[in-house]
């Protein structure tokens, strides 16, 4: 149990390439952080300097109030759970748990007692007999997971330990981490490259992209109010929309040009506008799917689209759409209160018309990539 | 053979042109199967004529020795079997010694101390279970006491049967005394710490065949009658023939030589395979090009080298172990390109889970690499038992401390070539024994260790 203090932490690799930069990040004890990003944003290297596995080329590394930077992974006090599982091949899931307490001279019935907790929080008891190639990929994370808690780490580190299971198995693990994190209160460190997973488990999600932070919060304030462009993309799925449209700046309100249609802004946005000192600009204007309602009849203060593909997905349909500059539009639509003259209305080539109120919409600066109101 | 198979090799053609039905013979195909048969069975032929060539000089060897030196010539002959059969040959090589008495003892005190070490240490161990586990030194005193009360059985024994005299042996007793108590300590930890006792309480748990409890006394026993053997090798050795001395001197150059040689390169290997350092490729390099040059070219420089540490001659032994051992780290490639395989994130996680990396080394590389140390200890013990070109001259002129190569060459080289040809046959055919024996145990892991460095294994 301990925090984790990362300053100005910087990873460059002997070939002069940078993989972090200047990376400041404060984790609090007992919180769950998630690092996500798209593969080879450093995220994963991050991970590697926290549990010692590669050496910090800059800044200082704490946990707790002790400097870590040049302390061995096995005095470190942490434990890491990896994408591979790295279970030891040759000795019985029970051994593979007792391995690190067997190093630590801890007495055999105290081994005995920690390993068949671990098995029970797990359910992994009637497979401690078994060696790791007699089990399957879900239960061998488990024993991976089992290997991490027995120990009691102060940090646990976990490397996408999900993307190596198949997707059923991988949303009810997610559930069991979860459950486990109420069951052993420590510090979570957890890498991932799917924002599902970073929005169900973290406290709070670092967004990373080659070597930057983009963002640090909590999942519903990344979602809500990205900082920038990629962040805005990157979380939420299907992606946000993203469009051509013109900001204009009249007297004290602002209001935004789309196609012809005009969208005035609400109160909040003007202040927050206004305070940023934004003029009359060309932006890039985000909405998210499920923010877009599509009507069917009256197109008063609408955009026209026409249907490109239609996917049914059950309880909701994405319909892929084009405005008339060739931009195109995902619309998540839900099925419940269709008609059936509706749902004959949206088949390939139809003209249809989407709206979104002023709240809804995130205004990016198209040079900087960043959030107008919120950056 | 079914009818069918019976029916004349023939198709019958309707000619409309000419009106009638022809019988054409089919034209021969060449089946799959039987290109198959022809293939293997020239295979079988090649292989059959190339193991004549390699085979024939051997059982030559093998024939000729024994022919007996004293009733037909004793030079080469130009007949294969030999008129008369007899051991003659063999018993020259133990003649003048006692061997044979030595081992019948021996065996007999080794035997009997062992299984007395063995009968010991199981009473250790239930009085141990039986122990508060937080009592550490109670539970030390008590393995030591036991180790001790063998130990007594054991000198009591070599003295009783063997004649091993206590007076003027001190030295040596005392080096015996210390080995004992360490190796023994190790194999006694090692005994009594398996206690599955905890284990067997977890569900589906299926102890390891290796751990069935007679399993384990056996193989205690022999660990502990090899040990006895060896200690009474030093406190009691036997009386050597010429030959006995050159072949315990190519046994001793050997064995040191399989474990010192292993521990280096499968040091060196895993820590080119695993550690990243500045210099790390320009030594690989650099040794792949050294290793192009022959061994033997440094010859005249190391001779100059061991002369000067008194190492020549009289020191032969300790100065053929060094030459072996010194260079054996150039032999890393084969077992890199097995640790290579082995996944670097175990290496991780064990670092992780609290272990340094030589016990990553040695509790999670090693158990894996079974197959590559095996490999390695056989290469490295035959390196030295098949030497003659530093052997020759490193013991130059200094007879008794030839290795079998040396000696044997030099019966028939400079003795008498005519009279000593059936005893070098013979000689040559005692050589072969412990290499073929060692070949054929450790074959399976032979043949992995080859080929898994090249695919995972």
């Amino acid at each position: 149990m301990a925090s984790v203090t990362l300053e100005h932490v910087k990873k460059i690799y002997d070939n002069k390439v940078t993989a972090v930069h200047d990376f400041n990040l404060e984790i609090k004890d007992k919180e769950f952080v998630v690092f996500v990003g798209p593969s080879g944003c450093g995220k994963s290297t991050t991970l590697r300097m926290l549990a010692g596995l590669e050496d910090i080329s800059e800044g200082t590394l704490k946990i707790g109030d002790r400097v870590v930077n040049d302390v061995e992974p096995k005095d470190r006090d942490i434990a890491m759970v990896f994408q591979n599982y790295a279970l030891y091949p040759h000795i019985t899931v029970y051994e593979n748990m007792a391995f690190s307490l067997r190093l630590r001279k801890m007495d055999n019935e105290e081994i005995h007692r920690r390993v068949c907790q671990a098995a029970e929080i797990l359910g992994i008891t009637e497979y401690l007999g078994r060696k790791p190639k007699a089990l399957s990929g879900g239960q061998r994370q488990r024993v991976a997971i089992g290997r991490a808690i027995v120990r009691d780490p102060a940090v646990f580190l976990m490397d996408e330990p999900l993307s190596n299971l198949d997707a059923k198995l991988r949303n009810q693990m997610r559930a069991e981490i979860i459950m486990l994190r109420k069951r052993v209160d420590t510090t979570f460190i957890y890498v991932t490259h799917d924002q599902t997973e970073a929005m169900t488990l973290g406290d709070r999600i670092v967004v990373m992209k080659d070597g930057y932070i983009m963002q640090v919060g909590s999942p519903q304030e990344v979602f809500d109010t990205p900082k920038n462009l990629f962040v805005a993309g990157f979380i939420g799925s299907p992606q946000m929309n993203f469009l051509k449209a013109k900001l204009v700046k009249e007297g004290s309100g602002y209001s935004v040009e789309l196609l012809g249609v005009k969208i005035p802004l609400n109160a909040d946005q003007n202040a927050a506008l206004a305070n940023n000192k934004v003029g009359t600009q060309e932006i890039t204007l985000g909405v998210r799917p499920e923010h877009t309602s599509v009507l069917f009849d009256g197109k008063q203060n609408a955009i026209e689209c026409s249907i490109n593909v239609n996917e049914m997905m059950g309880s909701e349909l994405h319909l892929h759409l084009s405005t008339v500059n060739n931009d195109s539009i995902i619309v998540r639509l839900p099925t419940v209160d269709l008609t059936q003259e509706q749902r004959k209305q949206l088949s390939y080539g139809n003209k249809m018309y989407i709206t979104f109120p002023a709240k809804v919409m995130h205004l990016f600066d198209p040079k900087t990539e960043k959030n107008l109101i919120y950056g | 053979m079914s009818k069918k198979n019976k029916v004349p090799e023939v198709d019958i053609v309707v000619d409309e042109q000419a009106g009638v039905i022809r019988e054409v013979k089919p034209e021969k195909t060449r089946s799959k199967k039987g290109h198959e048969r022809r293939v293997n069975t020239s295979i079988y032929v090649i292989l059959v004529i190339m193991s004549i060539i390699w085979l024939a000089p051997f059982v030559f060897l093998v024939f000729q020795s024994f022919r007996s030196y004293a009733l037909e010539s004793g030079g080469m002959v130009d007949y294969l079997l030999p008129k008369h059969w007899s051991l003659d040959n063999y018993r020259f090589l133990f003649d003048g010694s006692n061997f044979f008495p030595w081992c019948g003892k021996a065996l007999i005190t080794c035997g009997i101390a062992a299984i007395g070490q063995c009968a010991l240490l199981t009473l250790a161990q239930k009085k141990l279970s039986n122990m508060d586990s937080s009592d550490k030194k109670g539970r030390l005193v008590w393995l030591l006491c036991t180790l001790a009360v063998g130990l007594v059985v054991f000198l009591a024994l070599a003295a009783a049967v063997q004649g091993m005299a206590f007076a003027g042996n001190v030295g040596k007793i005392c080096i015996v005394v210390a080995l004992y108590l360490i190796v023994g300590y190790i194999m006694a930890r090692m005994f009594t710490k398996q206690d599955d006792r905890l284990l067997r309480q977890i569900p589906g748990y299926v102890a390891d065949e290796d751990s069935s409890p007679l399993k384990k006394l056996l193989s205690l026993c022999l660990e502990f009658l090899a040990m006895d053997l060896i200690l009474l090798c030093i406190v009691s050795p036997m009386v050597t023939s010429q030959y006995l001395r050159w072949y315990g001197n190519t046994l001793t150059i050997a064995l040191f030589v399989a474990v010192l040689q292993t521990i280096i390169v499968l040091s060196v290997s895993y820590t080119l395979s695993r550690l990243r350092f500045k210099g790390r490729k320009l030594i690989m390099n650099v040794v792949l090009v050294l290793g192009l040059f022959p061994g033997f070219l440094t010859m005249i420089t190391l001779y100059f080298l061991l002369k000067q540490l008194g190492m020549t001659g009289a020191g032969a032994v300790p100065g053929l172990i060094l030459i072996y051992v010194a260079s054996s780290g150039m032999g890393y490639y084969i077992s890199k390109g097995f640790f290579d395989t082995i996944p670097k994130s175990l290496d991780e996680s064990a670092r992780i889970d609290g272990a340094t990396r030589f016990q990553v080394f040695l509790k999670i590389i090693m158990p894996l690499a079974k197959p590559i140390v095996i490999y390695t200890i056989l290469m490295a013990f035959m390196g030295p038992w098949g030497d003659y070109v530093f052997a020759s001259y490193v013991a130059f002129g200094n007879v008794p401390n030839y290795n079998v190569a040396v000696g044997l060459y030099q019966w028939v080289n400079v003795n008498d070539y005519q009279g000593y040809f059936t005893r070098f046959c013979a000689g040559g055919v005692l050589v072969a024994v412990p290499i073929t024996a060692l070949f054929l145990a450790l074959q399976k892991y032979y043949v992995e260790g080859v080929t898994g460095g090249a695919v995972k294994g």
